[in-house]
């Protein structure tokens, strides 16, 4: 007894000290992090207390503590909402189409980084990238512009071929692939830069080495640049993941009309629109509660896959 | 040998093809964009302008550049994007380089903190009541604070330390009797120039084109950033029509409205066309930082 | 260890902080203190001896001023009446969310002002004691309110609430100014029908005859079939304002979109699934099926409109004075069109709204410790007076007195810089643009409704409008948090299926599973709250 006693001490002792050393010896190191802890504390932990409004019914006058709970209302009337199911599908598919295209800016880094001519290259990466500085307003008033069912240039085309004129903007079967697809027109070069600092910290040794194997260059890329860049990419998946019901709600706003809705309206925009729009702040905020739990729920499953299967992971 | 060269010098055929082809698709629109801000609205609306301008003028720019408000919208943005970037630097880096080292204990503690911020919060309300009670309504630091730094980025920038700054150069340095301040800012920054420069071009872009918290928060216009001063040009003619006590009154509003439609291309030219030339400089600066980095092995 | 010292800290720090700006006591007793009272003159200018400084939060159309504090018309007045305002101005894009967190934060000013809010942000925060009741306060201070009031009883019971208050001012549009309560009307393209050799056309048949002669003809001269029969902006709903009454659709006015009166019965109705309603989008569908309505009418921006209108394509149009809009060898063209007759007799004009134009633009917070003059401040621009201030600016600067009424300068309506005449007019008032509490007259209005062809128009559909016209329903706070839900999803729904069933991505024999979804959605309890709310506006 007392010598068991005595070593859970000594263990306990020895902890504290293990503890107390590290802080002694590397606590330039943790104030290094007090920035960041501190905005994160106060810009994100302490709001947090707002999560309870999802369970109470907001009342300006009273304020958030004050207002009168009301359990699981809201949460219940948007299950039973005409609209849960169709805005849950909505967002998944959208989100799943999102994911599905993931590789695209990988292979645009991969092929960039294989080319030998440095103005030519220059020169691609500074035009890949443009779209991206250009903000969503616009975008979605470029895409106005060419897809129009009479005056736009695509319709044009179409016509002048023979066929018969689509109404992109309003067809509830384009909305996804216009959606999507704008989007990898104006991310795609920009998400590659992540991956080509990634690529340029690829060991060249093991390039002359793999060049004296005679191994060719789409061996290389398959075997020396993939590897080596792998954990990025998971990461980035994960963290993509992470974010799965989270759609650009500014954009899916701007192409929303009466027309597209029963593929355009998703999570977040109703959200904005009850919440923000129509002041029903509690129904939003549980509607949002919803979101992020499913957000994290993929979150965990997904960083538990890629440490199983690929050996990096978030945490 | 030539067997290979062979086989690369079709790979490198195929993957300048590849480029040429998503280049075109990419650039086309901007093209467009721009010949429309400088060619006669009606060819525009009517479809005769599809690549190159037609029937050249520069009404567009005229009129941008004769809203004052425009100008400081661009002094607003500049100092809110330079400002911002600044501050997510000196939050992001330190935290994300201490998170890269195995010494840190309770790492896996701080990575969730860190990371649940990213999937949960409070709302907008609390947020609101946050910005305001720290007295920071109405001023830059309602834009540049709130959301000085995310989750991704840290995560993001994390990894690169872990893998390209080799433990044993850290150790070396403590043994030299180096600190860790000593060591961030003097061996570990300097060779972190690549991400330092995506970082911040990354957060830069985010702080030009945003204009959420400006809505939320700025109510001078003097403090306006330019995308809100953007969007309310975008939206004018819009509403003006739609609100029937505004109807203008004695004169045709087509001149004005086909005015609005060129000033709406001038504007997308002359809002994102400070980041497509700042960018090249910033890329030189990509390159030498890769190349510093590969000295290092 | 410091680590959690200092983050410890600032969560302390922050708590406290935070709890006390939220602990202020609301405990806003109505009506300005003794002093406030003592300083205020019940009559004439100035409102107040000693100046005062009011903070207003205020909806600002972009057509306005930058900066109103540097408007002649504000500065001039508040030399006036001794109350300096302080202005945030919000513009349009993000009012709403400017607005709802002003609210929701507690961050109140002392007055909203054109700031659009609706019935039941005005009944919640009105019952919450957040917006003062103003039925006294209208008695007492504001005589030339009162007598709007009282002249037109229906105006009185529109702002009414339930539980017997008035929490707001609102935008009224004068009920004899009938061209402004049509607002945007129908006009067909008159020479058109000449070539055709057609009468303006009376009847939804004739009218169908017409799009689909303009549509086969190159009535344009320009070598192409590029006619576009029927068009308008903002999506179906001013096209459907010009049809519905031949289907005896809405026939109680634009302020209800969902109910009307059952012509058989007399009672309430929730006509977007009735048979008169599918009626009208088997119409709708067929103009649109076969080209007769321009077919990006669902995103079409007003700029596209007018390029199409100048290179002269429409036949027929549901917007504002196209003289003022597409110019007078366009928009000369245009003739009023008529109010048309339906297929089984029924002719009416629906699209008309009520004189009770919006109700939340002005209300008074619980924060103002001068409410009376605050009011008087308002009220000022009701009387004759100061509505002629208001719409026309200062004699002598914007505008002179001639024999014809007052008339704005030369120099104003055509200006010398080029400025367009509400460019000109930002300097000196606030108006034209925003939604002002204020009384539009055709007095001294400056707008397009005011023109003489628009009068002309509204004179032609004149017999045929619609006689009683409800204002906007008022609710109890209980009935106010139900409806919003329950209006906000039935809105939602009904509007996406008019569109589909217009647009044909929905086929009218889905009707069934479309009223049986429109049931579910918990039609009985709306139609429940909206039958008290329509008893109450009967008994008053």
């Amino acid at each position: 007894m007392r010598t068991a006693r005595a070593e859970a001490h000594v263990a306990e002792k020895t902890r504290g000290y293990r503890i107390k050393k590290n802080f002694q010896r590397n606590w330039q190191l943790y104030v290094l992090l007090v920035p960041a802890i501190a905005y994160f504390i106060i810009l994100h932990y302490i709001p947090m207390y707002g999560v309870q409004i999802a369970f109470k019914n907001f009342i300006a006058t009273q304020g958030i503590w004050g207002s009168p709970w009301t359990g699981f209302d809201h949460f219940t009337r948007f299950f039973e909402s005409y609209y849960f199911w169709r805005l849950l599908k909505n967002t998944i598919i959208l989100s799943a189409y999102q994911l599905v295209l993931f590789p695209l800016p990988i292979i645009l880094a991969l092929s960039l980084h294989e080319v030998k001519k440095t103005m030519f290259k220059r020169w691609a990466q500074t035009l890949t990238y443009a779209p991206h500085f250009i903000s969503v307003v616009v975008v979605v008033g470029m895409i106005v512009i060419f897809l129009d069912p009479t005056t736009g240039l695509v319709n044009r085309v179409i016509v002048a071929l023979g066929g018969e004129a689509i109404p992109f903007l309003t067809s509830p079967d384009w909305f996804r692939h216009i959606f999507t697809w704008s989007g990898v027109w104006q991310t795609l070069g920009w998400s590659s830069i992540i991956y080509l600092a990634a690529l340029s910290g690829v060991n060249p040794e093991l390039h002359e080495a793999a060049k004296v194997d005679g191994a060719t260059r789409i061996q290389r890329i398959l075997h020396i640049n993939i590897p080596s860049i792998l954990p990025t990419i998971v990461v980035l998946f994960i963290l993509n993941i992470g974010s799965f019901m989270t759609v650009g709600f500014e954009k899916v706003l701007l192409m929303q009309n009466d027309l597209n809705v029963s593929t355009s309206d998703v999570i977040q925009t109703f959200v904005y629109q009850t919440g923000l729009l129509e002041g029903q702040y509690s129904f939003a905020a549980a509607i949002g509660l919803f979101d992020s739990v499913i957000n994290i729920t993929l979150l965990v499953v997904f960083n538990y896959l890629a440490r199983k299967l690929t050996d990096s992971s978030l945490w | 040998m030539k067997r290979f060269s062979l086989s690369d010098r079709m790979f490198d055929t195929f993957n300048t093809i590849f480029l040429v082809i998503i280049l075109i698709l990419i650039v086309y629109p901007l093209i467009f964009v721009l010949s429309a801000s400088i060619s006669d609205p009606t060819a525009v609306s009517s479809g005769r302008m599809w690549l190159w301008p037609v029937e050249i003028t520069f009404r567009g720019y005229e009129r941008v550049f004769s809203e004052s408000s425009i100008w400081r919208g661009y002094g607003n943005t500049i100092l809110y994007t330079l400002a911002g970037t600044l501050i997510h630097l000196l939050v992001l880096l330190p935290c994300a380089y201490a998170l890269s080292r195995k010494e840190l204990m309770a790492k896996k503690f701080i990575l969730w903190f860190i990371l649940f911020t990213m999937l949960f919060n409070g709302g907008l309300i609390p947020t609101y009541l946050i910005v305001q009670s720290l007295g920071m309504l109405n001023t830059m630091w309602a834009i540049v604070i709130p959301n000085v730094v995310g989750a991704w980025s840290i995560l993001v920038a994390r990894t690169f330390f872990h893998q390209s700054i080799p433990d044993q150069l850290v150790e070396a340095s403590k043994i030299d009797g180096a600190s860790d301040f000593y060591i961030f800012i003097r061996v570990v920054l300097p060779l972190s120039l690549p991400i330092v420069a995506v970082m911040a071009l990354f957060h830069a872009v985010g702080l030009w084109n945003q204009y959420f918290n400006a809505l939320i928060y700025l109510s001078d216009r003097d403090k306006f950033p330019l995308q809100l001063i953007l969007r309310e040009i975008l939206v004018v003619n819009q509403m003006q029509l739609n609100d029937p006590a505004a109807g203008g009154g004695g004169e045709s509003l087509v001149d004005q409205v086909q005015t609005a439609g060129l000033i709406k291309y001038a504007v997308i030219i002359v809002s994102s066309l400070p980041l497509l030339i700042v960018y090249p400089f910033i890329q030189r600066f990509f390159v030498q930082g890769v190349l510093i980095g590969s000295i290092k092995e | 260890m410091p680590v959690k010292r200092i983050g410890l800290l600032a969560v302390i720090v922050m708590l406290a902080g935070w709890l006390a700006a939220c602990s202020n006591d609301d405990e806003g007793e109505v009506g300005g203190s003794e002093e406030a009272i003592s300083n205020l003159n019940t009559e004439g200018m100035p409102i107040v001896d000693e100046p005062i400084q009011l903070e207003i939060f205020a909806g600002k159309a972009a057509t306005t001023a930058d900066d109103w504090n540097d408007v002649l018309l504000l500065n001039e007045y508040e030399e006036m009446t001794n109350i300096d305002i302080t202005w945030n101005q919000v513009p349009a894009d993000g009012l709403e969310e400017r607005r709802n967190l002003a609210l929701a934060s507690g961050d109140l000013p002392d007055a909203f002002y054109a700031a659009n809010l609706t019935i039941s942000d005005i009944q919640t925060y009105g019952s919450q004691g957040i917006f003062i009741p103003l039925n006294d306060l209208i008695e007492e201070y504001a005589p030339n309110i009162a007598q709007v009031l009282e002249e037109n009883p229906d105006i009185q019971s529109g702002i009414t609430f339930p539980d017997g208050n008035i929490y707001s001012i609102p935008t009224v549009y004068a009920p004899d100014f009938q061209s402004l309560l049509i607002g945007a009307k129908g006009w067909v393209n008159g020479d058109w029908l000449e070539q055709l050799g057609m009468d303006n056309p009376e009847t939804t048949e004739e009218f169908y005859e017409y799009l689909k002669a303009v549509k086969e003809t190159d009535l344009n001269g320009n070598g192409e079939n590029d006619e576009i029969p029927l068009s308008s902006v903002a999506e179906m709903d001013r096209i459907i304002h010009w049809i519905s009454g031949a289907f005896g659709v809405q026939n109680k006015g634009q302020q209800h979109a969902m109910i009307d009166e059952d012509p058989d019965t007399g009672d309430l109705r929730f006509f977007p699934t009735s048979d008169a309603y599918r009626n009208m989008l088997e119409y709708l569908n067929q103009l649109y099926d076969e080209g007769l309505i321009e077919q990006s009418i669902y995103t079409l921006e007003v700029d596209q409109h007018l390029a199409n209108a100048a290179n002269n394509l429409y036949g027929a149009v549901q917007f504002f004075n196209p003289v003022e809009l597409y110019g007078e060898e366009i928009g000369g063209q245009f003739i009023p069109g008529n109010a048309l007759e339906g297929p089984d007799g029924t002719k009416m004009y629906t699209g008309i709204a009520s004189p009770v134009r919006s109700l939340g633009n002005f209300v008074i917070t619980s924060e103002n410790e001068n409410p009376e003059a605050t009011l008087r401040w308002i009220d000022y621009f009701w009387s004759d007076e100061g509505a002629k201030m208001f719409f026309m600016g200062i004699e002598g600067v914007t505008y002179e007195e001639t024999e014809d009424g007052p008339q704005l300068l030369e120099e104003i309506t055509n200006d010398p810089d080029g400025l367009t005449l509400t460019q000109a007019l930002a300097k000196y008032i606030i108006n034209p643009g925003g939604n002002h509490p204020v009384m539009i007259t055709d007095d001294y209005f400056t707008g397009s409704e005011n023109s003489p062809l628009d009068k002309e128009a509204a004179e032609h559909i004149d017999p045929y409008l619609i006689e009683e016209i409800w204002p906007s329903f008022t609710y109890t706070e209980e009935e106010s948090a139900d409806i919003t839900i329950l209006e906000a999803d039935l809105d939602k729904y009904i509007s996406e299926m008019q569109a589909a069933f217009i647009t044909g991505e929905q086929d009218f024999d889905q009707w069934d599973s479309y009223v049986e979804t429109v049931e579910n959605m918990k039609l009985d309890e709306y139609m429940e709250i909206q039958q008290a709310a329509y008893e109450r506006y009967q008994e008053s």
